[in-house]
């Protein structure tokens, strides 16, 4: 072998992590990788389950019309709000990772404490819409259904797992209590996981340990969140 | 090269000063404003479809390619941005995109392309879920 032939540093060759990030954060994409594949299959059941009762499934801009405060007819226009909200509270995440990498501490508890009050009035919100999708309008729909043989006419209010005004298939109420509880849940968690990270950083642990990454790995998470908002919005309120 | 014995301290590597600081926060408000400016778009597209549908003849085809154009846009800048994937190095970015488009594409494939095209036909609904809009054609028999 000739002189130059001189092994240059590889990333698999020991010494180095091929991957260049900490076990904690490789690991909070893992989950979240699982996570999406979830989100993933819900998303195209959805798509499955909407191809199949093409006639039958209702024009979600025409269910979802109500605002809070008012009974002016407005599509979309809540769901929008919900999902700037959300936009937002990221925004506020990630400036209080951004005060992390700078260890400035009290931006990360400002950032920090936004974010939580921007999760909180985002699952306020969603409780909202599934009261009044759970209510539903005074007049209702009239239905025929087959009960013990035979054909009776009765009007729907609202919507349960079983019957709903808005479409003759339960599966449009039933993919969004799914969809959407699946994904209102993740964002209760987060914000219960965020007021955690906001405790420790107030009582100064990551002061103590010299980095914010765990509120780094939470962003992450809180990230996720509004990623997964991005697709529910479209796929099941635009579409 | 020197071997090394321990890893480098990765949970400080991301950190930077104050001056640094400015230029990435304004980097992240921009992605913000182009978050918000495409959501209110599709909001704008979503409200307006029937006037642009009737104008202009387009299909609903256009309207669900360009939500889901937009959804992707904003979920690239969600992820490569708000989550720093964007900063990681090359390896660890795919590791993470890698696997997941791999099941990702091959469920969409199994709901469009195989199984999705033979569960179910449209005859065995009424008899899973019996209502209707309308009135029924005629009463089925029923044992008195």
């Amino acid at each position: 072998m000739s002189s130059h032939a001189v092994a240059k540093p590889q990333g698999w060759g020991g010494g180095t992590s091929p991957l260049g990030t900490s076990h904690g954060k490789l690991f909070m994409w893992f989950f979240l990788i699982s996570d999406a594949l979830t989100f993933t299959a819900l998303l195209v059941a959805l798509g499955f389950f909407r191809h199949k009762f093409a006639e039958e499934w209702p024009v979600s801009t025409q269910v979802f019309t109500h605002f809070p405060f008012t009974h002016a007819h407005l599509p979309l226009i809540y769901v929008g709000w919900m999902t700037f909200d959300l936009i937002l509270s990221s925004v506020t995440m990630v400036l209080a990772v951004e005060a992390g990498h700078r260890n400035d501490h009290k931006k990360v508890l400002l950032w920090m404490a936004l974010t939580i009050l921007g999760g909180a009035i985002f699952v306020g919100s969603q409780v909202w819409e599934w009261w009044i999708f759970i209510e539903g309008s005074a007049d209702g729909a009239m239905r025929w259904q087959l009960i013990d043989g035979q054909w009776v006419e009765q009007v729907f209010h609202g919507a349960n797992l079983k019957y709903n005004e808005y479409s003759v298939t339960p599966h449009y109420a039933n993919f969004f209590f799914c969809v959407t509880g699946f994904h209102g849940f993740h964002v209760f968690s987060g914000v219960v996981i965020n007021i955690v990270a906001f405790t420790m950083a107030y009582l100064g642990v990551f002061k103590r340990r010299g980095h914010y990454e765990f509120i780094e790995k939470v962003g992450l998470y809180w990230h996720f969140v509004d990623l997964v908002w991005v697709f529910v919005f479209t796929f099941f309120y635009l579409l | 090269m020197e071997f090394q014995d321990g890893f480098p301290d990765y949970e400080t590597l991301a950190q930077h000063n104050d001056e640094a600081g400015v230029g990435v926060r304004k980097k992240l408000m921009n992605v913000f404003w182009l978050l918000l400016a495409i959501t209110l778009v599709e909001v704008a597209i979503g409200w307006f479809w029937h006037d642009i549908k009737a104008s202009s003849g387009l299909s609903q085809t256009w309207l669900i390619v360009s939500f889901i154009m937009f959804t992707l846009l904003k979920a690239g800048y969600i992820v490569m941005t708000f989550m720093h994937l964007g900063d990681e190095n090359k390896m660890m970015r795919w590791m993470i995109l890698g696997p997941y488009f791999l099941f990702a594409v091959y469920l969409i494939y199994m709901t469009t392309v195989t199984e999705g095209m033979y569960s179910g036909q449209k005859g065995h609904r009424d008899l899973l879920y019996p209502i209707t809009k309308e009135a029924p054609a005629a009463t089925p028999a029923h044992h008195e």
